[in-house]
């Protein structure tokens, strides 16, 4: 029982962490959303199997909610926007995928040298993945550096907070229910802040890409 | 109390929106903040002899709570009144539309509202939902006026504050995680957190604190994620920037402040000292020498308050009970002068149509009354006695050197020397050389709540009057 | 002793079985992509008539080649053949089955794409020497990714012993941990670029912009065709057959008994029929992607490699 319950959890942690290291591999706009739903399906599938194992059900309903909007909501509302974007690629990131991909082994590599202290108090087979919760969080970090395009830039912040909600489901008992509303709903509205944003900074002003943002400077 | 506090200002924000436009609503907005810097007076008392809470105490007030609720509740007023100035103009002009007339004020209120959250959440995690949604909610604010300057001022301040923010949540989980595997209970609770302390990890507690200081500095305008803050204030409509400038940034200063009470009480002085140093020397530097390359005068002034959030940052670095009431003090004269300032130079604008300094001259002569409040603002925020910011920034440095570093102390002095140098050079050219047009007067309803303000500011500098007792309880709590 | 010959009757039993699974692998694949797209498809058994068929026909070779030229297919299939006869396919006591190393069996694997590549070179013509040029770029790409997702799969092993890789998926679970997982996924997409498949290579196409595995074989006809056919598909086998067994190794025989090898047998058959099902499949849904685009690829699951090492020394 609890083997299974570690290899569930494994792969799932493991599906997340390959989605964001997708959204540095694809150039695609669509295909990194695609990679974000993935992604928040893994996560959505942590918070229900760490759930399911704890017998917490209201861990296992942050899962469904995680899934309505970390796999559906938010990749729905940006896909709008890549829908009407005709030139959906990252086409000239300031480092080329190779690079990049390179950098975020590296970023692991950071991420779970700085964490040893971390792992070393959970000491649980949940807290031994923490380290992917923290490399997802500079991966995240990592693409919105080096990529251009304002969908790009969402997606990575998005990567980012999907780290940080790892983070906290593996550490952590469950965090209580009204914060993990609160920062739902933050990041829901965020994202649909983002998104009225880029959809009227399109329309009229005809900018894509955010290296034609270089109006403010000192 | 409590509830009524955050209510209000929910309530004005909701009839905003659903409500047609008329100049009602914005004087609505008026009549809310007025409410809050009232309620805010009597949680303030109460808080001095009791511990008001609501909602089974996840919501209460003590003197540091108080205190920063008395800066909303003045700044947020003044803003209020700069915002009924502002709708007018733009509407009046055709620049902006009904609708966007009621989005505006609803989501001052919601700013409002989002900043009380803050300062009354007793759960840091909940304090940090506070914090994100006043990201949310402002980015439309700093956009309002719907130029391409203002869209790409908001969009680096909303990208790049959430990602910083987002590390200061990453932060605040680590230090769950670290009281979920301490002795007792794990709780997110701010006394709590602070009383079980001394039991948690050290590892985990410092990776936790320095990604506090980095998230929570971003939306307090510390290096090195500063860079939305000067794009943001400049581009703001004036009210929205006073009430950033004045007020969001001491906000996130304060979570912060909450921060490193827990990390003082888990580890001690040494390391959070060192952390906070390093970040307020290194924003004062950027900031100082930003500052004395400016040619726009909003950018100056958002330079200027990130001077003095370095400030804050070294007091805090400081750490001891007169520098964190210098803190204190500094953040409730910063707030006031700060907003007088962006207000000021809001009607500036208006008046001469540019934000560039060389593009403005001889103020003292064509409008004395925005003139003189420009300049004696000036004064009060270089720090010139008889104004608070002069005692609060003394303070600052005097517990630098009684804490042993008087080394800091010293470059702290010298920044303040060059922001003289570097705001009076640009003031002088704006406020005397030739004046083009006849002499004009401001309008009461503008002058009369600034020099209100600033004669507040002055009393606050020489009696302390009335705030001493709660900014010296808010240090206690803070320490 | 008995061990021994036992061990010696399961290589055999082996080397028969890939001869055969190759071709037979290659048509399945073939078929399932036939149906996906609407075709009947050609029968299953359709590669053995062609090798048949080929293998009766007359031998040309181009007029300047040299030794090189027809030696490639030879050495393409004894590698693959010795490679297949030492490695835990059927069962796990195969011969040598204590000494095998997953690196030594993927170098001797190996050794038959380079003397391909140089059967290519050797023909001097143009379109063997651009596929042969491409191949060499794709496989210095592949080798550092294959490393590494062994080095990871050995990290949380403790050996490189290949029978033990298995044999240990078969005692423990399967999903043994991130890294085994991240370095299953890195070493599939190293397979798919080694073997040629979509999206690396289009084993259907003679188009010359695209081609790259097509164009160095391009110049083989008759016997020396078959052998190559021959080869590869076996190679394709093998390469599945090991990564069907690392990754499902259930019903993997693990002594030499008669009944043992033929559930083993029966076992590992039905596994690389559903990883072929399964890359066809995959194969129908994806696009080739262009040439310059590789590096991207290959350099991905060169990443989960190294995930997969960072995760099994920092997890283990």
């Amino acid at each position: 029982m609890s083997f299974s319950y570690v290899s569930l959890l494994d792969l799932a942690v493991v599906v997340v962490m390959v989605t964001a290291a997708l959204t540095l591999w694809r150039q695609s706009l669509a295909a990194a959303v695609k990679a974000l739903a993935v992604q928040g399906v893994g996560l959505a599938a942590v918070a229900v199997i760490l759930g399911a194992h704890r017998h917490d059900l209201v861990l296992v309903g942050v899962g469904v909610l995680v899934l309505a909007i970390k796999a559906v909501a938010v990749p729905w509302l940006i896909g709008r926007v890549v829908a009407h974007d005709h030139a959906a690629r990252e086409a000239s990131p300031l480092i080329n995928v190779p690079a990049s991909l390179v950098g975020a082994g590296v970023l692991t590599l950071l991420a779970f040298a700085a964490t040893r202290g971390v792992v070393a108090l959970v000491a649980t087979p949940a807290g031994r993945l923490i380290p992917f919760g923290v490399a997802i969080v500079l991966i995240g970090f990592f693409s919105m550096v080096v990529r251009r395009r304002a969908v790009s830039q969402i997606v990575g912040l998005l990567t980012i907070d999907n780290g940080i909600a790892l983070t906290a489901f593996l550490g952590t008992s469950g965090v209580p229910l009204v914060v993990e509303l609160g920062v739902t709903l933050d990041v829901l509205l965020a994202v649909v802040v983002l998104q009225v944003l880029v959809a009227h900074l399109q329309r009229h002003f005809n900018v894509h890409d955010l290296d034609q943002l270089r109006d403010l400077h000192d | 109390m409590i509830l009524a506090i955050l209510a209000l200002p929910l309530l004005a924000g909701v009839i905003s929106a659903l409500a047609p436009w008329r100049r009602g609503v914005a004087l609505l907005g008026v009549a809310s903040l007025a409410g809050v810097l009232v309620l805010a007076a009597l949680i303030g008392r109460a808080s001095l002899v009791g511990a008001p809470s609501a909602l089974g105490g996840s919501l209460g007030a003590d003197p540091l709570s108080a205190l920063m609720l008395l800066v909303i509740g003045a700044v947020g007023l003044l803003a209020a009144l700069g915002g009924v100035r502002y709708l007018d103009s733009q509407l009046e002009r055709g620049a902006c539309t009904s609708r966007q007339a009621s989005l505006y004020a609803a989501l001052v209120q919601g700013f409002i509202a989002a900043m009380i959250l803050t300062v009354l959440a007793r759960n840091i995690a909940v304090m940090w939902v506070a914090v994100e949604a006043t990201t949310v909610v402002t980015t439309f604010l700093v956009g309002h006026r719907r130029t391409r300057g203002a869209l790409e001022a908001s969009w680096k301040y909303i990208i790049i504050c959430s990602v910083g923010i987002a590390l200061a949540f990453l932060g605040t989980m680590l230090l769950y995680v670290a009281a979920s595997h301490g002795h007792g209970t794990a709780s997110l609770d701010w006394a709590t957190l602070v009383r079980e302390a001394p039991h948690l990890n050290h590892a985990v507690v410092r990776l936790a604190f320095s990604l506090i200081v980095l998230g929570y500095g971003t939306k307090v305008g510390l290096a090195p994620l500063h860079s939305w803050l000067p794009d943001a204030h400049s581009q703001a409509p004036a009210p929205v920037s006073a009430l950033m400038s004045g007020v969001l940034l001491s906000v996130a200063f304060y979570a912060l402040l909450r921060c490193r009470a827990i990390a003082v009480a888990a580890l001690g002085t040494d390391f959070v000292r060192t952390t906070l140093l390093i970040s307020g020397l290194v924003t004062l530097g950027v900031a100082v020498t930003m500052l004395l390359h400016q040619s726009d005068y909003k950018r100056m002034l958002a330079y200027s308050s990130m001077e003095h959030m370095g400030l804050l940052c070294l007091g805090a670095a400081a750490g001891t009970p007169l520098a964190l009431a210098a803190v204190l003090l500094h953040v409730v004269g910063h707030g006031l002068a700060k907003s007088v300032l962006f207000l000021t130079a809001g009607e500036i604008v208006e008046a001469d149509g540019t934000s560039q300094i060389a593009g403005v001259s001889g103020l003292l002569v064509r409008r004395p009354a925005l003139g003189g409040l420009f300049a004696v603002g000036l004064a009060a925020l270089v720090g010139l006695p008889p104004f608070s910011l002069f005692a609060s920034e003394l303070g600052v440095v005097r517990a630098l050197s009684a804490a042993g570093l008087a080394w800091v102390s010293a470059l702290a002095l010298a920044a303040l020397a060059f922001v003289v140098v570097g705001l009076s050079a640009p003031a002088a050219r704006m406020l005397l050389g030739p004046a083009t047009t006849a002499p004009q007067r401001a309008p009461f309803s503008f002058s009369v709540p600034m020099g209100v303000a600033l004669g507040a500011l002055a009393l606050l500098g020489v009696v302390a009057w009335p705030l001493s007792s709660l900014i010296h309880a808010g240090a206690a709590v803070a320490l | 002793m008995t061990s021994s010959v036992g061990g010696g009757v399961a290589s055999a039993l082996q080397l028969l079985w890939i001869l055969l699974a190759g071709p037979l692998a290659l048509g399945l694949m073939r078929k399932v992509r036939s149906r996906l797209e609407g075709r009947e498809g050609a029968s299953v058994l359709q590669p053995l008539r062609d090798l048949r068929k080929l293998s009766t026909k007359q031998r040309t070779r181009p007029t300047d080649s040299t030794w090189v030229f027809a030696a490639a297919p030879v050495v393409l299939v004894a590698s693959t053949v010795v490679a297949a006869a030492f490695s835990p396919l059927v069962t796990l006591s195969a011969l040598l089955a204590s000494r095998v190393d997953f690196v030594a069996i993927l170098f001797v694997l190996l050794l038959g794409s380079v003397s391909l590549l140089l059967g290519a070179l050797d023909t001097g013509t143009a379109f063997a020497g651009m596929g042969a040029s491409r191949a060499a770029m794709v496989g210095a790409m592949v080798e550092p990714a294959l490393l590494v997702a062994i080095l990871a799969m050995s990290l949380g092993v403790g050996t490189s012993n290949l029978s033990r890789l298995v044999g240990v998926g078969v005692t423990t679970s399967a999903l043994a941990g991130p890294a085994r997982i991240l370095a299953l996924v890195s070493f599939f997409i190293a397979i798919l670029a080694e073997t040629g498949r979509l999206p690396v290579d289009n084993p259907a196409t003679h188009l010359e912009l695209t081609m790259i595995h097509e164009a160095m074989v391009l110049e083989y006809a008759g016997p020396d065709l078959a052998l190559v056919t021959l080869g590869e598909s076996a190679r394709l086998v093998l390469l599945l057959g090991l990564f069907a067994n690392l990754a499902l190794p259930w019903g993997i025989a693990s002594g030499t008994g008669a009944l043992a090898l033929v559930g083993g047998l029966l076992a590992v058959s039905i596994k690389v029929g559903l990883v072929a099902v399964a890359v066809s499949v995959f194969e129908v849904t994806t696009a080739k992607i262009r040439l310059f685009r590789i590096p991207e690829l290959l350099a991905g699951a060169f990443l989960l490699g190294v995930l997969s090492v960072i995760s099994a020394v920092a997890l283990r």
